[in-house]
């Protein structure tokens, strides 16, 4: 019974902190992106518009459930509770801060990726069964996308596998105590970094690789049908999946919730130490969702050979190239 | 038909336009072809034609054989006066329902037939419907939609991602402005040349009253000439600043159109403070300007010179370097030359291609003939070419206004009028370069206050009949910035 | 040689990249230029000659210069105007429909006494079209007399 309550507890606080986080991550992106277009953002729910993403939070939640004539009606349903389930796994594994982890598996990293593939099925179950040629259009496109990219953030992320012997993710934060793994594992382990961060990108279907929305050409892609709450779950699982990339990306490189280290300075890295493990793991991972907005609102958006191209072309060859240099750092 | 086939020949391969007429019972209907030479579109020639069968079936030979523009010319003059086009391949009704009863334009158009819903009726299959038969996925795009740019509607046949055929249907927004301006008089038709092409409404408007003038022969001041050039060229960069900003986001970036438009902002500005409107700005008037320039007319655009130049800078490196976007209008939509000519894209389009056709410096109007003013060519023809020409000409009109800021010369804004403008018997035709090409109005005036028919040339409809062309075989995504790099306004095609 | 142009452009690429990113965050620091509408009520200057509402001054007598010759009436292509005169150069009402105006200024324009004019205040959204016909000389007002 014990362990029964522990577990609901459990679920209730991800989930809380699964919907804290989004709103105010759509809170951050409509400010930044205001700010990068010298605009000034929400600025009138609330003081500079903290409670924006509060009130269209209940505006969704307020809204109608649109009835489509002639869509699969389970499978529409159904597309988006896969979506957000996929990003709520991947959510409970991410480590907050020592111990702070609902999920450590020894293979942490591997289920990361597994997990997170799991929106693609909502996705292209969210396009087929509206029964809407935009789309549909915009699942085809998210489904070759996404696993394309699988590929090269998985292979990014091997390499930092490779360089600390385990995917446990306690495990590899614990290893980044003396020095992040961006700084101790040399040319490769940036390029992996960087590598990362564009196929992370790529996989959470934001801008410039926006394309299964795109909406200039398909309005909005496959969740233009949607209304309401079950679009709500879309645009939740969007936000989440910019911070669980950024979250992985930190975890990975930049030391996760251990504070930045310099081997020799003690007194500096004893300083450090009173910063508490969640604020660094919060800052730091949203120093890469700040990138992710900035390359965002900079880039066009790439056309859908283009995509494919720079996966295949680019991104693998270099990733691959990568970890075997990684390979060879880590045997000399 | 034989002496139009003879002018072909002769060299004149730009067909401007093609007006219908009802000429009454007497003559009965007809059309009246403008036609240019392409190496010197200064040189017009118009040839009138008058239909053959009488009111009931009027008919003429089409001439869609010998330039690719008249197809869709045609089909206008068919959807108004009901004149056939023996020998036109696609001759559906343009603008109006293949249902409407009778035709708008004739002199002798009942209104009163056609019953308009107004409340919600059965679905009723869209004309043309045959032009798709065997295409198994045709998608709408339009008449609402993110990047149609107004109210545009195009089915698309779609293989995958290739587009296979586009077919633009129009008139979602017509307000038969051609019809109204028959019974408004010259001065009251100059509030609705504004709203053509609301993004070059100056422009427009100033062509309008260049026509009323040349009619009544007389002149504007010299002070009013040189003002009204400094706002046609502002009006161009406002004009391509959106265009630029609107084929960014078209691709994307919605970052770059949110820069375009802080940048247009200090323009209409500069609008509002001397005429008092903002986009329909209402300054030329017959005869001269509305208002005089205001004192600080001077000194903002001054001002606003340097400015517009770092900005572009800066929108260069934005967009104009980055090889997304690059990569994206590289060997995309080619309009070869020829095809840019029979099809009568004018302005930045046609100039992407090769064609000389600035009017400009071509054939000089209002201040042009004193400045120095080179138009600016490019020969790719592809959708880079559109996209730099655009931020090329803000750079040469920038160049325009700065020589003129300063020697704005002193004495009266405007000739005085007689209270009733009347213009005298005749056809008149005047061509202005707006910002998307050859604006062209006609005016035959049977010496009333009213015009007894007025014609406007909208570029901006040439140019969706250049996307028909060159958006096949390319895809979607391209099809969408290719209507961004022709950048047509649709309230001047639903004249 | 087709190596090095791929390392080429891929250094070209990201060069390239980064100039855009410097432009973005260039105008991320850059002052705002959103105008806060309620706000800055009364700090922001409107130009004068916007228009945006015609109105009909009148002097501290209550007098306006409008004879009802109605020749504004004949130039609005609209049908904004609606002038009513019981007799001659004697005004009853002077009716305007702001809700169909274009504001071409052709009344202002030709207006031989230079009665009406068109005023920069642009706030007039109501809930129904009733508030939009507005009378444009006030009630007991008269025509100004040529002495005054």
């Amino acid at each position: 019974m014990n362990i029964f309550l522990q577990y609901i507890l459990l679920g209730v606080a991800i989930l809380v902190a699964y919907a804290v986080l989004a709103l105010i991550l759509i809170y951050v992106e409509r400010k930044v992106c205001g700010f990068f277009q010298c605009r000034i953002g929400p600025n009138r729910v609330g003081p500079w518009g903290v409670f924006q993403s509060v009130a269209d939070m209940v505006k969704i939640l307020l809204k109608e459930l649109v009835h489509i004539d002639k869509a699969d009606h389970v499978l529409f349903r159904m597309a988006s509770f896969f979506v957000i389930i996929g990003s709520i796994c991947t959510f409970a594994a991410l480590p907050f801060a020592r111990g702070v982890q609902a999920i450590d598996f020894n293979v942490g990293i591997f289920y990361v990726l597994a997990v997170s593939s799991l929106g693609v099925v909502g996705i292209l179950l969210a396009g087929w069964s509206s029964n809407s040629k935009y789309s549909m259009i915009g699942a085809m496109r998210s489904g070759a996308q996404l696993i394309s990219y699988e590929i090269s953030s998985g292979l990014s992320l091997m390499t930092i596998v490779v360089l600390s012997g385990t995917m446990q993710l306690s495990e590899i934060v614990e290893q980044q105590s003396d020095l992040w793994f961006i700084f101790r594992g040399h040319v490769p382990a940036c390029i992996a970094f960087l590598c990362y961060l564009i196929s992370g990108h790529a996989e959470t279907n934001r801008g410039p690789f926006d394309m299964p929305e795109a909406e200039s050409e398909l309005t909005s892609g496959y969740h233009t049908e949607y209304s309401g709450i079950q679009f709500g779950f879309f645009y939740l699982a969007e936000y989440l999946n910019m911070f669980i990339v950024a979250a992985v990306a930190s975890t990975m490189f930049l030391g996760g919730w251990q504070p930045l280290h310099i081997p020799g300075l003690d007194g500096f890295n004893a300083v450090m130490d009173f910063i508490p493990g969640i604020v660094w793991f919060l800052g730091k991972t949203f120093f890469c969702v700040f990138l992710a907005l900035w390359i965002r609102w900079t880039f066009p958006r790439l056309r859908i050979d283009q995509l494919l191209s720079l996966e295949w072309k680019v991104l693998m060859p270099i990733c691959l190239v990568n970890l075997l240099l990684m390979a060879v750092v880590v045997i000399w | 038909m034989t002496q139009l086939e003879q002018l072909r020949t002769a060299g004149y391969d730009f067909l401007i336009d093609i007006v219908g007429m009802d000429w009454g019972p007497d003559e009965g209907l007809g059309v009246i072809y403008y036609l240019a030479r392409s190496y010197d579109v200064a040189d017009t020639i118009s040839v009138k034609a008058v239909a053959e069968g009488g009111r009931e079936n009027p008919s003429l030979p089409s001439v869609s054989s010998l330039w690719d523009v008249a197809q869709v010319y045609e089909r206008e003059v068919h959807d108004f006066f009901g004149i056939t086009f023996s020998g036109n391949p696609d001759l559906r009704r343009l603008f109006l329902r293949g249902d409407w009863v009778g035709f708008p334009l004739r002199k002798d158009y009942d209104p009163s037939v056609n019953h308009v819903p107004h409340t919600d009726e059965t679905f009723r299959e869209m004309d043309g419907e045959g032009l798709f038969a065997g295409d198994k996925y045709v998608v709408n795009f339009g008449p609402q939609h993110p990047a149609m740019h107004g109210v545009l509607h195009l089915r698309v046949s779609l293989d995958g991602e290739i587009v296979r055929r586009v077919d633009p249907h129009f008139g979602y927004i017509h307000r038969g402005v051609e019809k109204m301006c028959e019974s408004y008089t010259y001065p009251q038709i100059l509030h609705l040349t504004d709203r053509l092409d609301y993004l070059s409404g100056a422009i427009d408007r100033h062509g309008f009253c260049l026509a009323c003038e040349q009619a009544l022969q007389t002149e504007a001041p010299p002070r009013a000439v040189v003002v009204r050039t400094i706002f046609d060229e502002l009006t161009r960069i406002a004009s391509h600043l959106l265009g630029w900003g609107s084929m960014c986001m078209d691709m994307g970036a919605v970052t770059a159109f949110i820069y375009a438009m802080r940048d247009r902002e200090k323009i209409m500005d500069i609008f509002e403070e001397t005429a008092g409107g903002r986009l329909m700005v209402n300054y030329s008037v017959i005869g001269g300007l509305a208002s005089d320039i205001h004192p600080n007319f001077q000194r903002r655009v001054r001002e606003f010179i340097p400015y517009m130049r770092k900005m572009l800078r800066e929108h260069h490196l934005l967009f104009t370097g980055n090889p997304i976007a690059r990569g994206r209008m590289h060997g995309v939509g080619k309009l070869s030359l020829e095809k840019a000519i029979s099809l009568g894209v004018t302005g930045p389009a046609g100039r992407a291609s090769g064609w000389v056709n600035d009017l400009r410096e071509v054939a000089p109007y209002a201040a042009y003939g004193q400045v120095e003013f080179k138009q600016k060519i490019r020969t790719g023809g592809e959708t880079f070419d559109r996209y730099i020409i655009r931020l090329e000409e803000i750079e040469s009109s920038l160049h325009i206004i700065e020589q003129l800021i300063d020697n704005i010369p002193d004495g009266s804004y405007a000739e005085k009028t007689k209270a009733v403008v009347r213009l005298p018997e005749g056809d008149f035709f005047q061509r202005v370069e707006n910002a998307r090409g050859q604006f062209g109005i006609h005016i035959t005036s049977k010496g009333d206050k009213t015009p007894y028919r007025v014609k406007f040339r909208s570029p901006s409809m040439v140019l969706v009949g250049a996307l028909k062309q060159i958006a096949p075989e390319n895809k979607v995504a391209d099809l969408i910035m290719l209507g961004g790099s022709l950048d047509y306004v649709i309230p001047c095609i639903d004249r | 040689m087709v190596r090095q142009n791929y390392i080429l452009r891929l250094v070209s690429s990201l060069w390239h990249l980064a100039q855009g990113l410097y432009i973005t965050m260039l105008n991320f620091l850059r002052p705002k230029v959103t105008e806060q509408y309620p706000e800055n009520r009364g700090k922001h200057i409107y130009f004068e000659r916007f228009r945006a509402e015609l109105i009909m001054p009148h002097d501290e007598n209550n007098q306006h210069r409008c004879t009802a010759c109605g020749i504004c009436q004949m130039n609005c292509p609209n049908g904004t105007i609606r002038v009513t005169s019981s007799a001659p150069r004697i005004l009853d009402r002077h009716l305007y429909d702001i809700g169909s105006c274009t504001f071409c200024a052709l009344c202002t324009q030709t207006c031989p006494q230079r009665a009406i004019e068109f005023t920069n205040s642009f706030e007039h959204s109501t809930f129904t079209k009733g508030p939009l016909v507005k009378q444009l000389n006030r009630p007991g007002s008269s025509l100004k007399t040529a002495s005054e």
